[in-house]
């Protein structure tokens, strides 16, 4: 028993065959199919964008202001200094990614910790924890990663960390709820009884099982960062030395009128990965739900 | 709303100036509409309506008053309220304002003015020689200009209430250029003296002698002035009421220019990416005249601390890296001038037009860099630096990364720094903490104000905002500035600075790359805007809506 516990916790040991036969029936799910799809597509293009479009995508490359398939070699036109849009794309991709999948886990580290202290321990550590939150919460989170920018600088890592530190409530309030009801479970009085830490408990007990609503969240707040890190490059406050979709769209927004191409193109870029995201969170919270088992 | 009126040029025959009582006046213009025409030898007649126009602006000013800051914004509100003593046509020569006659003595070291008879300020109180004589004593101490500006004068007399004489020690063949409402603004001493100018409330609600009386200033949104029934000019002002409107986003602007919910903007008020999709417009005008106050000069500054800069020819490296014809072309859309010299093409007979001798080669950069030893370690990169840029033109932003791109191909890796525009400042002139910079420099109406204090040894002092960004010192360059703040000889004067032009781009502590044209855009029905050299930020008296 106690060897089992060890390596597996309890309650995810009973289901392991019923989860593989309600992953296979969701793969049949057509929106959380596509989901996976889109983000596959998005997530490979960024892996090769150095072979598919080689060298910096920030250089003048063309004459300004080319049209999509004006050109064979700039299929998808430049922009108003002659940078090739396609080439920004694929290494906005990138970027995108990177910022929403380490805000996401700056978030997921900083929410899980306070969410499972605050939850586990009660009293006046969770009375503290849950005021900071609060505080927290009060700010809007675009405005408090706007000021913390201000005040580091614009580069990939203080974006990423301000994102992180903007959105790890959601998650400390999620993760606080889930440990509350956990604690007072067989499993975890069965731990207790045996002798384990609370770190032991806290992390390899209580934590796989208040995972699932987490994973579901994370793929939100993914999408939630991507979109975090475009409004800042919108506003002129990225990171001026990489290309993203969100300084791209920032860039064509003059041309609105005259090149709307500078603006739709990133901005489909973006809407698809964030849809594809929502689409995978959807999916994933069926698949974690309880009352799907008996289907 | 749109009364018929006439309205004639303030030189013309005789009606009303100032004297006649309210019932008769009035009576006057009930005439005048009546008759629709008021026939007067001599005077040039424009028919106006009397109507609203609308100013757009980017952002909200400080303060309405340009008196201890020259905000740009400052700038394009204070004189429609606050005058000077003189206003400039577009060569800068001066035409008379609230003084109507001046002189100048022979060795340049006395300047008298003969004010204008009858002008009352808006409360009421009659203006004289000793408004004026406060207000250059006061510029003096604390307008951010003032104390280089009126560096020379020893004494503001006042022999007689009509009369105002300023004595210096020395020739400042600059100043009769200085006089502008928005230079140097004539302000109520009654409500200055004895209080702190930059806190004065003044500030907010100006008495001024202008043609409009400041009404309200709603923050953040827009501000009012109604038309002075009492100006000196009468009948100016033509318009019954000028209202100044802020709005942040350059689209926001272009769509208000199409609505017509703006009537006019100047330094080019909308993208310039925007320029050509407006021009095809009907009700639209584009004006290129009234810019020749402040022309700008966009420069790259190398900080000669840096180790890398310190070698001259590291600098003629990226000299011959960069194409001026791209940064006119691309970055500004056409709407600028290729410069070579910190003289702006637009200050005409000071301007050199030479070339600068590092011309567009990459390959004379490559060379240049590998005999300075700067080999590329990894086969590609030489070394790298970061670029800081003013933050207050997207262009400068452009400009950045296009310089990236340029020096890219040189081996020259650039990482871009974005900022506030207070952090680069402090970074800039206070920290010295930047390798080199995208900045701009207005050359205002004479190189000794708007460029010495760019090159000249003296005014590199930290913590002051745009001077000796370089950190540039030749003792030659310092002796032809300096000769030339006293010059009083035209000619002389002209040829101390072609010396000191060949001398700063042969040296090139920086680069001088393009002068941005400004354009003034208004509609189709607004006449007589950018009638003097600053146009817009004029006093806007003879403006007509019809």
């Amino acid at each position: 028993m106690s060897t089992n516990m060890t390596s597996l916790p309890v309650t995810l040991l009973a289901v392991p065959a019923a989860k593989n036969g309600r992953l296979s029936a969701f793969l049949r799910q057509p929106t959380f199919v596509a989901g996976l799809l889109i983000l596959g597509v998005v997530m490979t293009l960024a892996c090769v964008a150095d072979l598919l479009y080689p060298g910096d995508p920030q250089d003048l490359v063309g004459p300004p202001l080319l049209w999509p398939f004006q050109k064979t070699e700039f299929q998808l036109g430049t922009d108003s200094l002659g940078r090739d849009i396609a080439a920004g794309l694929v290494h906005g991709a990138r970027v995108s990614l990177i910022i929403g999948f380490s805000a996401a886990s700056i978030g997921l580290l900083i929410g899980t910790l306070v969410g499972a202290v605050g939850g586990y321990f009660g009293g006046l550590a969770d009375n503290v924890l849950v005021r900071v939150t609060e505080l927290f919460q009060t700010v809007p989170a675009f405005l408090l990663v706007v000021v913390i920018v201000a005040i580091g600088e614009p580069s990939l890592k203080v974006i990423a960390l301000a994102i992180g530190i903007a959105s790890w409530p959601t998650i400390a309030r999620l993760v606080r709820a889930q440990f509350r009801s956990l604690r007072e479970q067989d499993f975890v009085m069965a731990a207790r009884s045996l002798g384990y830490s609370d770190t032991r408990i806290i992390f390899v007990e209580i934590l796989p099982n208040a995972l699932p609503p987490v994973v579901v969240t994370a793929s939100v707040m993914v999408a939630g960062a991507i979109l975090t890190e475009t409004g800042l490059s919108f506003l002129n406050m990225g990171d001026p030395n990489v290309v993203s979709w969100g300084s791209m769209i920032g860039d064509g927004r003059e041309m609105l009128r005259t090149a709307w191409f500078l603006t739709a193109l990133p901005g489909t870029a973006t809407a698809l990965t964030v849809l594809a995201l929502n689409l995978i969170g959807d999916g994933l919270n069926e698949i974690f739900n309880p009352r799907m088992r008996e289907r | 709303m749109t009364i018929e009126r006439i309205g004639q040029r303030q030189n013309g025959c005789g009606p009303a100036r100032g004297s006649l009582p309210e019932s008769r006046r009035t009576t006057r213009w009930i005439k005048s509409v009546l008759a629709s025409t008021v026939l007067c030898a001599g005077a040039w007649l424009t028919p106006a309506h009397a109507e609203t126009a609308t100013m757009v602006l980017a952002t909200e000013p400080p303060t309405l008053v340009s008196l201890t800051n020259v905000a740009t914004t400052a700038l394009a509100v204070s004189g429609k309220v606050t005058e000077g003593l003189l206003e400039y046509n577009e060569d800068l020569s001066p035409e008379p304002l609230l003084a109507t006659s001046w002189n100048i003595s022979p060795d340049g070291k006395e300047y008298s003015f003969k004010l204008r008879e009858g002008v009352r300020w808006h409360d009421g109180k009659p203006f004289t020689a000793a408004d004026a004589a406060f207000s250059i004593n006061l510029l003096k101490k604390v307008h951010p200009r003032g104390r280089s500006t009126f560096a020379n004068v020893t004494s503001v007399e006042v022999p007689d209430p009509q009369t105002l004489v300023i004595k210096l020690s020395q020739p400042a063949p600059y100043l009769i250029k200085a006089f502008a409402s928005t230079e140097t603004p004539i302000v109520p001493k009654h409500l200055y003296e004895g209080t702190d100018a930059a806190s004065n409330p003044n500030g907010n609600t100006p008495i001024g002698t202008g043609p409009f009386k400041f009404k309200e200033w709603q923050r953040g949104n827009y501000i009012v002035y109604e038309r002075n029934p009492d100006y000196w000019g009468k009948p100016d002002p033509k318009i019954d009421r000028l209202v100044v409107k802020f709005i942040p986003d350059a689209a926001a602007r272009s769509i208000a220019f199409e609505s017509g919910s703006v009537d006019f903007g100047y330094r080019t008020p909308v993208a310039l990416s925007d320029l050509d999709r407006l021009k095809s417009l009907p009700n639209l005008k584009f004006e290129t005249k009234g810019a020749s106050y402040s022309y700008n000069v966009t420069r790259l500054e190398f900080n000669l601390d840096n180790q890398y800069f310190r070698d001259k020819r590291v600098r003629e490296a990226v000299a011959h890296a960069i194409d001026r014809k791209v940064i006119v072309n691309t970055i500004h859309y056409g709407y600028a001038t290729i410069t070579y010299s910190p003289i702006a093409p637009g200050l005409k007979e000071f301007h050199d037009p030479t070339p600068s001798p590092y011309a567009y080669d990459l390959k004379a950069a490559a060379k240049l860099l590998d005999e300075a030893g700067l080999k590329p370690t990894d086969g590609k990169t030489r070394f790298r630096l970061t670029l800081d840029f003013n933050p207050i033109t997207t262009e400068g932003r452009r400009l950045a990364e296009y310089i990236r791109a340029s020096l890219a191909r040189i081996g020259i890796a650039v990482d871009l720094r974005a900022q506030d525009i207070s952090a680069f400042v402090k970074r800039i002139y206070t920290d010295r903490d930047f390798d080199f910079a995208v900045n701009g420099a207005s050359n205002l109406f004479d190189p000794t104000v708007g460029v010495q204090r760019l090159y000249w040894s003296k005014s590199f002092v930290k913590g002051v905002p745009f001077s000796n960004a370089t950190h540039y010192s030749n003792p030659e360059v310092d002796r032809l500035l300096e000769q030339a703040a006293v010059e009083n000889d035209p000619k002389t004067r002209v040829g101390l600075f072609k010396k000191f032009q060949d001398i700063v781009a042969e040296d090139i502590p920086d680069l001088n790359l393009v002068s941005p044209t400004f354009l003034t855009l208004h509609n189709a029905k607004i006449h007589d805007l950018a009638t003097t050299a600053d146009g817009a930020e004029g006093n806007l008296a003879h403006l007509y809506v019809k």
